[in-house]
């Protein structure tokens, strides 16, 4: 546990960074610092103390981010960016304490290019707010994730998001064209695809793009990014099918994906479990009779005849296949509540039955589709030991949702309620070694640790040597170089090690 | 113009019991089994109005959200009989 900075280097670091932020914008007070220290991820709250940061900053341009920087390398304190923090692997949370810049008020529209339909936006600004704008001139930026009325474009960019409909739009990585970087030294450097900012594809130079993407803070912190745009959809098709089968409900999901529509948005096959889940608490299927065992859903977006069609097509193919469709209230419906996920309340039960409040753990893996069942039952099994040891998790089922346009890889997640206020250090650790045999799954058939929520926490992290092999060697060489005082989010992905003991001290 | 009765806000209609482990007080709306609530979590006084606030804000909400993210939504119903003519 990293040890509380002493007052007089705090004092020191705000008299350090308040002339250039402005003393509004450097914020020291208890609940400021507090409210920063975690992200939505359970983990056992008897230890909040141990990640609170010592200082908190709100730069407003990407010379003042710059500035931030200096004055931590000079001080040799930890600094960790957080925007939305809506991650899920830890990403924002000041492990080493230090100082958290929180990148709120860069949150300005600077251009929309109409012509070449891009958008170039302060990170600080969320996808939902830039669309109410983009709107007006009938363009949508794509990137949705569960958490998209509150996660904002830079973290977008830190953890290399995954989103709702990328396999019709791309995910962040393919929807952030270009963007302003402040290195772990304090240096301000363009990140693209070549030198333009709104080229979409260059063959000039590294492709450092990817680099700076998903690297969940360790390398420095986005500032101004330029975005790809599309023309806002026509129409919108969701459909819902309930099948009394999961094998079947399977093949359903992936004819839907490998269809080859070209308004396909993604295909999600629900198990048994999630089924059961829902069944519980979600007024859309209490009432479902007891044999739906298994659902897809599908949905695509674009111009309205051509999302007319291509729904018109996932109908047949489902229908084919002896699904159920469900409806349009409740396929329209649960569709709707999907891009906000971050705002369902969670309650789960005990082994008696019994109601108890519990928050939502989602563990995900890229998982091919061949080894969807597989994966599927071993996940579960590990849960079902962990729950009948501890009496503080239940398992919510799961899913496995279409990464791209093919259908050859899911974002494959199951959720685990917890009852966050029972943890205590021993059913933590109960917790830990099954996400790392969770990951231990993933890597067996061949998949990644992660699709979409990252792999930095305690568990799934011991493993990402294993899955990057060599190129785990290149993470460590690359941190070190750009990073050589340790400062920007140490702790994350196990990258102390490209220190040897000094960077432990951090 | 309707008028507050204390009384009938803080009646609840019998319930009905759905499956084993929920009810339904108001069409549609669906509640955990209060039995099932004994242990781990208080209950807490509810008003009937505000019972159907929150139902009717969370439709209000997706149905914000189709339009946030589309000009119009297509009927898969519409689309089912469709592939019979």
């Amino acid at each position: 546990m990293t040890a509380v900075l002493e007052a007089s280097i705090v004092e020191q670091l705000v008299a350090a960074i308040a002339p250039v932020l402005g003393e509004a914008n450097v914020l020291t007070s208890k609940t400021a610092r507090y409210s920063r220290a975690r992200v939505p991820a359970p983990f056992p709250v008897h230890r909040w103390a141990e990640r609170v940061p010592d200082l908190v900053v709100l730069p407003g341009s990407t010379e003042e981010v710059a500035h931030v920087v200096r004055v931590a390398n000079e001080f040799g304190v930890p600094i960790v960016p957080r925007d939305g923090g809506t991650g899920l692997t830890d990403g924002a949370v000041p492990e080493r304490r230090g100082i958290v810049v929180d990148v709120k008020r860069m949150n300005l529209i600077h251009e929309i290019d109409l012509e070449n339909r891009t958008a170039t936006v302060g990170v600080g600004i969320s996808m939902l707010k830039l669309n109410e704008v983009l709107a007006q001139h009938g363009l949508i930026y794509p990137d949705n994730p569960a958490s998209y009325p509150c996660s904002l474009v830079g973290g977008r960019i830190g953890t290399s998001g995954w989103s709702l409909i990328g396999s019709r739009y791309g995910h962040s990585r393919d929807l952030v064209l270009s963007f302003d970087m402040v290195t772990p030294t304090g240096d301000i450097i363009f990140v693209g695809d070549g030198g333009g900012r709104k080229i979409s594809k260059s063959s000039s130079g590294y492709q450092l793009k990817h680099l700076f993407m998903g690297h969940q803070g360790t390398l420095g912190i986005a500032t101004t990014a330029t975005l790809k745009l599309y023309p806002k959809a026509e129409a919108e098709f969701s459909a819902f099918w309930a099948f009394d089968d999961y094998d079947v409900a399977y093949k359903a999901v992936g004819a839907l994906a490998r269809a080859g529509i070209a308004t396909f948005a993604g295909a999600v096959l629900f198990d048994e479990k999630k089924v059961e889940y829902l069944r519980r608490d979600d007024e859309a299927y209490i009432p479902q009779p007891e044999s739906v065992k298994a659902l897809v859903c599908s949905v695509g977006y674009g111009n309205s005849d051509e999302v007319a069609a291509g729904g018109r097509r996932m109908m047949r193919i489902a229908r084919d296949l002896g699904a159920r469709y469900m409806g349009d209230e409740i396929s329209q419906g649960d569709w709707a509540s999907r891009h906000d996920r971050y705002a369902t309340p969670v309650h789960g039960r005990t082994l008696s039955g019994q109601v108890a409040l519990m928050s939502w753990h989602c563990e995900d893996a890229a998982i091919n589709y061949t080894d969807l069942p597989a994966v599927t039952r071993e996940w579960h099994a590990i849960v079902e030991k962990l729950r009948r040891k501890h009496d503080v998790f239940d398992d919510w089922g799961m899913f496995a949702y279409t990464s791209s346009d093919t259908g050859v890889d899911y974002l494959t997640e199951i959720d685990i309620g917890i009852w966050e206020e029972k943890l205590d250090d021993t059913t933590w650790a109960a917790f830990v070694d099954a996400k790392r045999e969770i990951a231990a799954v993933s890597l067996k058939y061949g998949g990644s640790i992660s699709a979409c929520h990252g792999s930095c926490r305690e568990g799934e992290v011991d493993l990402v040597p294993q899955e990057l092999g060599g190129g785990y060697d290149v993470m460590l060489a690359v941190k070190r170089a750009l990073d050589p005082n340790n400062i920007m989010n140490p702790g994350k992905y196990g990258l102390d090690r490209a220190y040897d003991n000094e960077g432990d001290r951090r | 113009m309707t008028s507050f009765r204390y009384q009938d806000e803080y009646t609840t209609p019998p319930a009905r019991q759905i499956t084993p482990t929920t009810i339904e007080r108001f069409e549609h709306v669906f509640e955990v089994d209060p039995s099932l609530m004994t242990d781990n979590v208080a209950q807490q006084v509810f008003p009937n109005w505000d019972t159907k606030r929150i139902v009717a804000a969370r439709w209000d909400h997706l149905a914000w959200i189709h339009t946030h993210f589309a000009d119009s939504v297509i009927s898969g119903e519409e689309l089912l009989r469709s592939l019979d003519d």
